[in-house]
């Protein structure tokens, strides 16, 4: 399994962090998508694809948006949700 | 424009007073205390006299800057730049400095209006071309609201007539969904368009103790400052904490959001690396 933590604010009911399973980065947002669609709209572009411009970090590592594609979220891990515009 | 207040430094607290959270967590707002945590504790800070822009820097003043240098934004090399559309945030292509709400939305009298569709190192470049810089944070908070702490650039008293905020433009917004449902209704009437308005537009009722205007509401501002906690014992948000040493410091709330944030000592943090949207801008300091 691995861990996804959503802004504060995003959180519905309180909840900001949740757990979902492995795989290729793109695929774990979708999954986690599909079992939470209320992070549709935050989450996903008009193409249904994970949005460009949110910044993913993998445990405390930032991945470039050209490399997130390639990128495989191995087990254990933390994957970390930052807006472009964080905090306020 | 261009026009500059001189600030003549010292020393001050920068950021809030646990009342100031205290406060928020009595207020109708929905965020919780850890969301705010990133402005405390308050820090000294010391600084040497400096000027500040009165105003954000405008469409027209960019203009200038573009006419003189054949600059192309970062949002006009890539190709587009955010809006905030009735599905939420989105690349729109076209998008620019030029064409705040895409190509063939044509707005007409703008030029007085903060310039947006900025990233982090448009605003640098133009600074540097006038011979100025970016403020740094501290800059920025203490031309907001003086040495001694207020919430508001005029004071502890909201009001929604001295600032463009989206208090402004519709009553009874509380809740995400409220925000949505108006801005739909903006969306249908206007078309994703920035709602901001000319710079100065609250003057003077609006103004800081040092007389720079729109420091809440209108547009948000970049700053130079690398964000940085206050304290490492803060407990931040864990996004917000990922933003550190990473993102840069943006300060003054915009048109987008409700009174809590356009707070002097209210902070949020962007991305420098090229992001820009609709509802983002900019002014410059330089040291006296």
């Amino acid at each position: 399994m691995v861990k996804i933590v959503l802004p504060g604010v995003w959180a519905e009911g309180g909840k900001s962090t949740f757990d979902t399973e492995a795989g290729p980065l793109p695929e774990v947002v979708k999954r986690f998508v599909a079992e939470n669609p209320a992070y549709r709209r935050r989450l996903l572009g008009p193409d249904q694809e994970p949005a460009g411009y949110l910044n993913v970090c993998i445990d405390d590592v930032l991945v470039p948006r050209q490399a997130r594609a390639a990128t495989v979220v191995a087990d254990g891990s933390t994957v970390t949700i930052i807006p472009p515009m964080a905090g306020g | 424009m261009g026009q500059m207040v001189y600030i003549p430094g010292g020393r001050f607290l920068q950021g809030s007073p646990e009342w100031m959270l205290a406060l928020l967590d009595q207020a109708d707002q929905p965020f919780g205390r850890q969301w705010f945590a990133d402005e405390t504790p308050p820090v000294a800070r010391e600084l040497e006299p400096y000027l500040i822009d009165r105003y954000p820097v405008t469409v027209g003043d960019f203009r200038r800057f573009v006419r003189e240098t054949g600059y192309r934004t970062e949002a006009e090399r890539r190709g587009y730049s955010l809006v905030y559309g009735r599905a939420g945030w989105q690349e729109l292509p076209g998008a620019h400095w030029d064409a705040s709400g895409g190509p063939g939305v044509r707005i007409d009298g703008y030029d007085d209006h903060p310039v947006v569709h900025v990233s982090w190192g448009d605003a640098t470049a133009y600074a540097r071309w006038a011979g100025k810089r970016l403020p740094t944070e501290a800059e920025w908070e203490l031309a907001a609201r003086g040495p001694e702490f207020r919430v508001w650039p005029w004071g502890d008293e909201w009001s929604s007539a001295n600032a463009n905020t989206t208090e402004l433009h519709v009553d009874a917004v509380q809740t995400y969904g409220d925000w949505q449902a108006w801005w739909a209704q903006m969306c249908d009437r206007d078309g994703v368009v920035p709602r901001s308005t000319p710079v100065g537009a609250f003057s003077d009722r609006g103004d800081s103790p040092y007389g720079c205007a729109d420091m809440a509401g209108n547009v948000y501002e970049w700053t130079g400052t690398v964000s940085h906690q206050y304290a490492e014992t803060t407990e931040c948000d864990p996004t917000v904490r990922m933003a550190f040493g990473r993102y840069r410091v943006i300060r003054g709330g915009s048109w987008m959001n409700l009174r809590y944030q356009v707070r002097c000592s209210e902070r949020m943090h962007g991305d420098p690396t090229g992001w820009a949207t609709f509802a983002h801008g900019f002014r410059c300091a330089k040291s006296a």
